[in-house]
């Protein structure tokens, strides 16, 4: 899985693009890379889905790890572009319903 | 009214789900770096209407990586036995040489209070349990694949009784072409 850092966003929200396949591989340390940005302070994070071609139960793990992180530092992350079979894995597993889910295009930057 | 329904794991021993008459077989070692590979050569042959993008690919990789990591302790010594039929339906029987699954009633516990959370959203609480996480749990360890499978396999899934071996299957709307 690649990570791209998009910046800031204009409501404040560091924004972060991931593609490929986030799986039992490259998952931990997608979620120790993120949980390490909470503390340092960095308390709002944006996820781009778009490019996400793969999720499996590891990288569903990894966004239960950021979330709660997120919860327990007063933190809030959101999530945009999600779609595909990675949307249907989470779903299954019930945790987009704890999920702050944007519409695809909406925001400007 | 509302009503809360929640799946569980089962034990049958005798379920028609391990009948794998006229079923392929294959065997792995216990890999972990080669988990995804080995799904995908199962299904190099699979309708594609059965994919569902990468959906059958994620939930086949989950079972042999609970019967690798979690059965097999990734010992590459273990082998893992797996037959799959992939004709009208996607039907596979995975077993490893671990001790079974000895947690699997408390699984259900927890996924009964999980689902109950979330029922009654209560956020907080469905955050709290939304991994699973037992003895065998690593940090790293997502703690939901059998969450997504009780959902994604709507034919059944079936443990032997002495838990080591699991029976799935996956109807389709339609079946293949």
């Amino acid at each position: 899985m690649d990570t791209k850092e998009l910046g800031r966003s204009v409501d404040g929200f560091e924004e972060c693009s991931l593609s490929g396949d986030c799986d039992l591989y490259s998952a931990p340390a997608f979620a120790s890379e993120m949980i390490a940005r909470l503390e340092r302070g960095q308390r709002k994070l944006r996820f781009i889905l778009r490019d996400l071609r793969y999720l499996d139960s590891t990288g569903v793990g990894a966004i239960i790890r950021i979330l709660q992180t997120a919860r327990r530092l007063g933190g809030e992350i959101r999530f945009r572009g999600l779609g595909g079979s990675p949307r249907k894995v989470l779903e299954m597993s019930n945790i987009i319903s704890i999920m702050i889910v944007e519409d695809g295009e909406r925001a400007a930057k | 009214m509302r009503h809360l329904i929640v799946r569980k794991l089962i034990v049958d021993d005798r379920n028609e789900l391990f009948d794998a008459q006229g079923m392929r077989y294959v065997e792995f070692p216990s890999d972990y770096a080669r988990i995804r590979e080995y799904a995908v050569a199962i299904l190099e042959d699979c309708p594609s209407v059965f994919h569902e993008g990468n959906l059958l690919e994620q939930q086949l990789s989950e079972i042999i990586k609970n019967g690798i990591k979690h059965g097999n302790r990734s010992d590459p010594s273990k082998r893992l036995r797996l037959w799959y039929d992939l004709r009208k339906r996607v039907r596979v029987i995975v077993e490893d040489e671990g001790e079974g699954f000895r947690d699997l009633d408390v699984w259900n516990d927890f996924y009964t209070r999980r689902q109950t959370a979330l029922f009654n959203e209560d956020f907080d609480a469905f955050l709290d349990l939304a991994s699973y996480r037992g003895p065998s749990s690593g940090p790293e360890d997502g703690g939901n694949s059998l969450i997504a499978a009780l959902e994604y396999w709507n034919g059944g899934m079936i443990y032997n009784a002495k838990r080591n071996k699991v029976g799935v299957v996956r109807w389709f709307a339609g079946g293949s072409d």
